[in-house]
Parts: structure tokens; C-alpha cells; sequence
């Protein structure tokens, strides 16, 4: 970077330094961006659309359409115009000119909202009853036109388009235009529609004011500028040990504050169950029982350091190793700290199953009680932050960041560099000098509570009140609840199409990460296959159903539908059963097992592209308008031993919906669709489908034990 | 001696004013580097694509009274780019991690040395977004975008003096800033 030279900045950077910085700057080489070819493509059909209207002279038919006036008549007629879209017009040329060039607004789309308005010019009027015979439609669908100057619009009678579909909009040489014209030879637009609808995401919630945290002063630190101490197991009160070594009872109404000891505190720790305290002070370690307010004295060699439990067990850590209290009075050993003398603990976690020590060298380390493994988490200058609520995953810190890892070391996520805590409700707050934040253990619903000195924030276990150390003083706060975390389904939802997407991409090592070892085997097994090659090619897959199972661990069934294309048309699909599993960390779903169906081709006779399970009701939907005399006795529910289950059945809309069916959770079950089931050109499904599932665990989208519910109101 | 490609887009340039359907031709031209720029900016997909199609819905509906002034026409389009930008995030600052953006091409050093220079680029292009608007805007626009200070004057609505002004504080303020940053010997 030394031979850097840039005539431009002769003048202005003489320095080496300069140049330097300014060599730096310019070996910088951006990689391209995700860009989404749809997009590029579709920007450039809106232009050309707005330039078309420009060398017109007038204002488009669209932006007419749609403005405020025109989208209120939209609006009274939501559901009617959805269509797909045919651009004709003759090039440059004047009319008459025998070039006719079709396009589509939406051809080569391959996410095309249901209910999207397309955009419809032409440049020489039509006959308009020539050009509708001549548009034909696939996958069969009745639709009506309708004129508007030199515009045609062809919209389904149901109002929207089916999910999951590639259509095709054929516009035959049988199209003239006003002077008789033929269209040379048939012209097609192709385009492919977006899933259904799911519920909108919860939206994130805005910054909270500063203000709105009902912040306030409580006691001094006594020379302090960090918060030690904890809460109590009802958040009404915080044990805290100022500067001065003084165990001080504050609670969280500010008043009445009372001192337990007047100094030499040194550390403290209040039993799970909230009913004893234990502090260690001048060497020794005091546990008062709040019930009886009687305490106990432990005097154990060597001196303890910091302390924790094991449900109701006392556990300290001294120089040499982790100790724990006996009922009898004695104490023993539980495990030697490797290199005593040279690493000191940090904390004992809420389990009381591991505790974390600092090296002299500054390398951060989980010890594992039971086994007495080590573990190095993070690299050289990582320091401890904190623990998860039950201990399984814990926080440090680095130069830049806050690193959420499990207890094996392997990151979860990074987060911003901040004071951290934990809550029981998986909220984490991230304090420092200028700003408080909330987030997710995941990096998710980042959220700023509040502009200030928020200094080693320490959660309530009500998940709402907090308390922080700021110029000198402990004060208290609230904090807002972050929005429910996404239920098991919707992470399931995110792995499969990660995984399926990395597949899409021949990205196998990433599709791999998805996998665990018995996912790894399945993908390696006869028949099936982790990155699909060949003619014709996989162009894209949809999730055709998707459904909780079981709770313990959770489990998620998928079926996916991978479509294989040849010359830009669909021209057959085969479905994979995918089984996801939450790992025993608890934390991460995996597909665990897998197994792929049949391939079978496209194009004759309706296909089902979307299955939406309940325990009461299954709501089937095809890409075709059905003939409904056909679907009653067509599509129907079969249990384990073939038997129909009785449902009623109504059709619309392209979906047939069999209700009253009372699946019972985890029950093996069938959708059938025969043969006999017709379109409305009166083309038969071609051969029986079948789609086997389970009765579902839980609602969709519903609340779940995963759901984070926060007490009301905080103690203060 | 004229630069062939200059011709040539001038040429499309003078197409696309007498008629706008032949503005597709630049779009093709000059897609990809616009987009890049926003988001390399606005450091999310769907925003990138907001403002990328309101910089060439501009771009096209603005094409009769643009005037061809000798520069290039994307220190225009990046002109439209910065200002769609501004707008939008006239409050707002990309909060992303800059790690997965900026990355190191090194050719020649050695393999440990790499780590190093990555390193270093990471972090200065970090402080880079810690730069007043105008300084940052300008040290993109002349580092990562590789515009010349002129076309960097048009695209910023600013003089070539202005914009070496810009370049030299945000350069010495990253020098200030970056201690430990010293020239390799």
C-alpha cells in the first residue's frame, strides 16, 4: 500500500500518514450486494412503463387508476381486479407497422403478489373481443376482462391468484388489433405467485422516551461507580454492597433502606428459592434465613471468594476450587480449579453446574463441575458478563463486542459491547455511558430504552424492573416488554427456508449446518439428494404444509415442494418430508430426519399448492378453479386405517376446506384427492395425491409455551 | 484523444433526452453501481431498493432537462442518489456491522500480513461511519466508489475544492482518531 499514489490528493495529503489512511481507504473492495433479480428487472418494466407514458404526452392509465380517487374505487372493489397482464404494442413503429411485440408486466416474475394490480398499455387500440378469445390461462382459471383505452386487463372471478403457481398467460395469433391485424404467432408471459398470506410479523416497538422508564435515585454507591448485588426472588428489594463494603437492604420504593452488615461485604448470593441470603464477609460466610432472620456462620479454609447455589445448596469458590455446603455443617471439595493459583472464578452459574474463571493470562474458561472439563470460550481478553437465566449459555465480552455463547463455547450471537444482564424472560438489557438497549439473546428486537449513563444494569426477576448504578447512585427503572418471541413454528419456518435456500444456491456446506447427524446420513441416503443437478433444473421450492408435532423436544414436520423447470416452464415436482428437532441445548431446531417423494409432472389437471392443518379443520388449495360439483366425494380425510373421517366440505376460492374433523394431536393421517376431482375445463387430476400428516400439537401462531408473558406490574 | 466509452455514452445520453424509452440503456449501464452505493449506505435490501428505484424514477422523468456538462452521467444519477438518501435518512444512520461489506483485496502479502490488513480496514472503514455526513459521504464516494473529485463535486452539489476540503478533514480526522494506525514500512 506504500506505492499508493493518487495525483488528485497531491495537494491535499503530504503526509505519509495521510496517504496511508487514504491507501487503506482504497483497498477496499465492496462485494456486490444481495440483489434480487426481480427487482432489477421489474424497476426496469416500471420505467420503460413511465417512459412509454412520457413519450405519450399524457399521464399513465395506471397512475390513474391509482391515484387517491382511482384507489378509492380500487378499495370498493378489493378482491375484483388481480390479473395477469399483457403489454402489446408495436415497437417504435407507427400503427400498422406488422412488428408486434407482446410483454407482460409481471413475465419472469417469480414473486408475484396474489392480489397485485399489473400494469396494462398498449399503443394501438385492439379488438377487444379477438384479443379475449385469444388469452388463454394456466393452470385453468376463470377470469373476466375488462377495457380501459388500449388497455386490457384479465382478472380471476375469485378475486386472487393461487399461491405457490406458475402461471402462464398465453395471448394466441387469433389477437387483432382495431384495423385487423394479426398477432403473428402466440406470445407467453410466464410469472410465479408468492406463498399465502401469513399473519403480519409483530411489529417492532418504537424507542421508548428516556422518560418513560420512571427512573429514579435510590441510595449512593459510597465511592462506587459499578452496581453489585441482587435482587430478591420477588423483585420488591435489592441486596446491595456499596463501596464501602456495606450490605444494604433498599427496596424498590426508595424508602426504609436498612444496613445488614456495615462493611467487609464482599460478595453475595440470594437461593434460588429466594428464602436465604448468603454474604461473605472478612473471610467468612454469614447465611441469614429470612423467615427466622436467624443467620449462620461458615468459616471454611481457604477463604471464599464469590459465592452461588445448587438449588439449596451453598457453593463458593476459594482459591484452589469450587466448595459446597453440607446439611451436616462440613464442606468438602466439589472440584479443583486447574492451574490453582493462576486463574481465579468469576461466577458460579444459577445452576450451581458450572462456573466461569479468568486466567493471569486473561482467557476466559467454563468449568464443568460435574465432568471438571474446561472450556475456553471467546479468544484472548473475552471477559465474563453473565449467565442465562437457568445457566446453559452465558455472556462476555470482547474488544467490540457482547458474545452470547453456550457453555461450550460456540457463539450464539454478538451483540452490541455493553453492561449486560439476563432476564427470566430472555430479555437482555445493554448498558454503558451514553445508551441503554434491550434485546434478544438472539440479536432480535434490538430496541433503545433510553439516552443516558446506564451503567451494570441488573434485571429483576419480574423481567421489568431494573437497577443500574449511574454518577455515584443506584437507581431503579422499568422496562417496556419486548414482543413475544417467534413461536416454534415460525423458527422452524426460518430454518427450513434457509436450508432450502442454500440448496437452491448448490451451497451444500451451508445446507449442511442445518442438518444434524442423522439429517447428514438421510441427505446421504439412496434417493436423495443435498444439492439437485440435472435436467430439468430445481428453480424453486415452496412449503406446501408445516405443522408443530410435539412439544418434548419440539418437533416440526414440513413437506417442501421442489419444482424443476426446463426452458423457464415448470415441468414437474417432487415433495420432501422434512422433520425438525429442538437439540438438547434447547436452543437450535435441526432437520432430523428426511425423505423425498415421487416426481411427478406438471400440467395436467389441478395441483395442490398449500395445506393448512388444524386439529378441527384442513383447508386444501389448488392452483385450478375446481369444478365443485367434483370435490366432495374427490377430497376427503382418511385416518390411520384408511377410514374417512367425516368432515363437512365447502369450496372457494380454489380452496376446499374440510371442517369438524377433531384430528386427535400426533394421530397419523391422510388427504387424499382422486382422479375424479375436475377443473373447469374439465381436465381430471391426473393421478391420486395423497399427503401424509400428523394431528397437530398446538395451534398456528397461537400462544405458546414459548410465548415470554411479563408480570403486569414491577414491584416498585 | 476521446475516451470511446465516453462517446458512446453520450450517445445514449442524447437518445434518452429526445426520447425517454431509450432510457433502459442506461439503466443497464449503470444499475449495478447505483445500487451498490445505496446499499452500501443504507445497508438494508428493501431500503437499497427504494431508493435505487426513486433515484432512476428521477433520473428518467429529469432526462429533458438534463445537461450533458462534460461529466460523466453517473456523477449525476449519484448526484440524485445522495440527495434520496439524505432524504430518507436525514435522522438515521446505517447501524450494521461494516465487517461483511468492506472487504480486503490484498494481493502480494504474505498470508499473516492479510489478517493484519484486514484488520486495519475494518476498523478505519468503521470510523469512516463515525464521520460528519458530508466528510463520510465524500470518502466513500472517492474510495469506494473510485469517483474523481470532480464527478464527486456534481454528485455532492459541491466545488472541487469543497470536496478536497472534505476529503482532507475526513482524513486527517481518521488519522487523529486511528493511533495505532501507522504507515507500513
Amino acid at each position: 500500500m506504500n506505492s499508493y499514489h493518487d495525483p488528485e490528493l497531491d495537494d491535499i495529503l503530504h503526509e505519509d500518514d495521510l496517504r496511508h489512511i487514504a491507501a487503506t481507504l482504497s483497498s477496499a473492495q465492496a462485494p456486490e450486494p444481495p440483489l434480487d433479480d426481480a427487482f432489477r428487472t421489474g424497476l426496469r418494466r416500471q420505467l420503460m412503463k413511465e417512459a412509454w407514458s412520457m413519450s405519450e404526452g399524457r399521464e399513465s392509465w395506471w397512475r390513474r387508476v391509482f391515484a387517491p380517487p382511482g384507489l378509492a374505487w380500487a378499495g370498493s372493489a378489493a378482491g375484483l381486479l388481480l390479473i395477469a397482464a399483457v403489454v402489446v404494442w408495436v415497437g417504435a413503429q407507427p400503427p400498422g407497422v406488422n412488428t408486434i411485440e407482446v410483454h407482460g408486466n409481471v413475465d419472469g416474475n417469480r414473486n408475484v403478489a396474489l392480489q397485485q394490480p399489473i400494469l396494462v398499455s398498449f399503443n394501438q387500440p385492439m379488438d377487444h373481443s379477438s384479443t379475449e378469445r385469444a388469452v388463454q390461462i394456466m393452470p385453468a382459471t376463470t377470469v373476466t376482462f375488462s377495457w380501459a383505452a388500449n388497455t386490457l386487463a384479465v382478472q380471476p372471478a375469485s378475486g386472487n391468484l393461487a399461491p405457490n403457481t406458475q402461471y402462464r398467460v398465453t395471448i394466441g395469433p387469433g389477437a387483432k388489433t382495431a384495423s385487423g391485424k394479426q398477432l403473428s404467432s402466440k406470445q407467453t408471459i410466464t410469472f410465479v405467485t408468492q406463498p399465502p398470506a401469513t399473519p403480519a410479523p409483530t411489529p417492532t416497538p418504537r424507542a421508548t422516551p428516556s422518560n418513560a422508564l420512571s427512573e429514579k435515585s435510590l441510595t449512593s454507591l459510597s465511592g462506587t461507580t459499578a452496581l453489585r448485588g441482587q435482587w430478591s426472588a420477588d423483585s420488591s428489594t435489592f441486596y446491595l454492597i456499596d463501596g464501602s463494603g456495606a450490605l444494604k437492604v433498599v427496596p424498590a420504593s426508595g424508602s426504609g433502606i436498612t444496613t445488614i452488615a456495615g462493611d467487609g461485604v464482599t460478595a453475595l448470593s440470594i437461593s434460588p428459592a429466594g428464602d436465604r441470603l448468603a454474604y461473605i464477609r472478612e473471610g467468612k460466610i454469614e447465611v441469614l434465613t429470612f423467615a427466622s432472620g436467624q443467620t449462620e456462620e461458615i468459616a471454611p479454609t481457604p477463604t471464599p471468594q464469590l459465592l452461588g447455589w445448587a438449588k439449596d445448596r451453598l457453593l463458593w469458590a476459594a482459591a484452589d476450587g469450587i466448595y459446597g455446603a453440607d446439611a451436616d455443617g462440613s464442606s468438602q471439595q466439589l472440584r479443583a480449579l486447574p492451574r490453582a493459583g493462576d486463574v481465579t472464578v468469576v461466577s458460579i452459574a444459577p445452576d450451581g453446574a458450572r462456573a466461569a474463571y479468568q486466567t493471569a493470562d486473561n482467557l476466559l474458561f467454563v468449568l464443568n463441575l460435574a465432568s471438571g472439563s474446561s472450556v475456553q470460550v471467546g479468544q484472548a481478553n473475552a471477559t465474563f458478563a453473565g449467565w442465562s437465566p437457568a445457566g446453559g449459555q452465558l455472556m462476555y465480552v470482547t474488544d467490540d463486542h457482547t458474545v452470547v455463547a453456550d457453555t461450550q463455547g460456540n457463539t450464539q450471537a454478538t451483540l452490541a459491547r455493553g453492561d449486560a444482564s439476563w432476564s427470566p424472560q430472555d430479555a437482555i438489557l445493554l448498558g454503558g455511558d451514553t445508551d441503554l438497549y434491550q434485546v434478544r439473546p438472539d440479536g432480535s428486537n434490538l430496541t433503545k430504552l433510553g439516552s443516558g449513563s446506564y451503567h451494570t444494569p441488573v434485571w429483576a426477576p419480574n423481567g421489568t424492573a431494573f437497577a443500574f448504578a449511574r454518577g455515584g447512585s443506584m437507581w431503579t427503572g422499568v422496562a417496556p416488554p419486548l414482543p413475544p418471541q417467534p413461536t416454534t413454528l415460525d423458527q422452524a419456518t426460518t430454518i427450513v427456508n434457509a436450508f432450502m435456500k442454500a440448496r437452491l444456491d448448490g451451497d451444500s456446506d451451508n445446507a449442511g449446518t442445518y442438518l444434524d447427524d442423522n439429517g447428514k446420513k438421510a441427505y446421504g441416503s439412496a434417493g436423495m439428494s443435498l444439492i439437485v443437478t440435472g435436467d430439468p433444473k430445481f428453480t424453486r421450492f415452496y412449503i406446501l404444509t408445516q405443522e408443530i408435532t410435539a412439544t418434548e423436544p419440539d418437533t416440526a414436520v414440513f413437506v417442501v415442494r421442489l419444482v424443476l423447470t426446463r426452458d423457464k416452464i415448470d415441468v414437474s415436482d417432487y415433495e420432501e418430508t422434512l422433520t425438525l428437532v429442538r437439540d438438547p441445548s434447547g436452543r437450535q431446531l435441526l432437520i432430523d430426519q428426511a425423505s423425498a417423494g415421487s416426481r411427478h409432472d406438471l400440467g395436467k389437471g389441478a395441483e395442490v399448492v398449500s395445506v393448512d392443518v388444524e386439529l378441527d379443520s384442513v383447508a386444501v388449495t389448488f392452483d385450478s378453479d375446481l369444478d365443485p360439483g367434483t370435490v366432495t366425494d374427490g377430497v376427503y380425510i382418511a385416518d390411520s386405517k384408511g377410514k374417512r373421517v367425516d368432515a363437512g366440505v365447502t369450496y372457494a376460492n380454489r380452496t376446499v376446506t374440510l371442517s369438524g374433523l377433531g384430528l386427535k394431536a400426533g394421530g397419523q393421517y391422510r388427504l387424499v384427492v382422486l382422479t375424479s376431482v375436475r377443473d373447469v375445463l374439465g381436465q381430471n387430476v391426473a393421478a391420486e395425491y395423497d399427503l401424509d400428516f400428523l394431528g397437530p400439537a398446538e395451534k398456528k401462531h397461537g400462544n405458546k409455551k414459548d410465548v415470554v408473558s411479563v408480570s403486569p406490574e414491577p414491584a416498585l | 484523444m476521446s475516451d470511446p466509452s465516453r462517446e458512446d455514452e453520450r450517445e445514449l445520453v442524447a437518445l434518452a433526452k429526445r426520447d425517454p424509452r431509450q432510457f433502459g440503456a442506461l439503466y443497464d449501464r449503470h444499475f449495478q453501481q447505483i445500487y451498490r452505493f445505496v446499499y452500501s449506505r443504507v445497508r438494508e435490501q428493501t431500503a437499497a431498493e427504494d431508493v435505487t428505484s426513486e433515484v432512476f424514477m428521477k433520473a428518467l422523468k429529469a432526462m429533458p432537462r438534463y445537461q450533458d456538462t462534460g461529466r460523466p452521467f453517473a456523477a449525476w444519477l449519484y448526484q440524485i442518489a445522495v440527495n434520496a438518501i439524505a432524504d430518507r435518512y436525514r435522522t438515521l444512520r446505517p447501524t450494521q456491522t461494516l465487517d461483511d461489506f468492506h472487504d480486503l483485496s490484498v494481493g502480494g502479502p504474505a498470508l499473516e500480513d492479510v489478517a493484519a490488513q484486514r484488520d486495519e480496514l475494518r476498523r478505519i472503514w468503521a470510523m469512516v461511519e463515525a464521520l460528519p455526513h458530508q466528510q463520510r459521504t465524500a470518502l466513500v464516494l472517492k474510495f469506494q466508489e473510485d469517483l474523481k473529485i470532480e464527478d464527486i463535486a456534481v454528485a455532492m452539489g459541491k466545488s472541487a475544492g469543497a470536496i478536497k476540503l472534505l476529503i482532507h478533514r475526513g482524513v486527517t480526522r481518521l488519522r487523529d482518531d486511528a493511533a495505532s494506525l501507522r504507515p507500513v514500512e
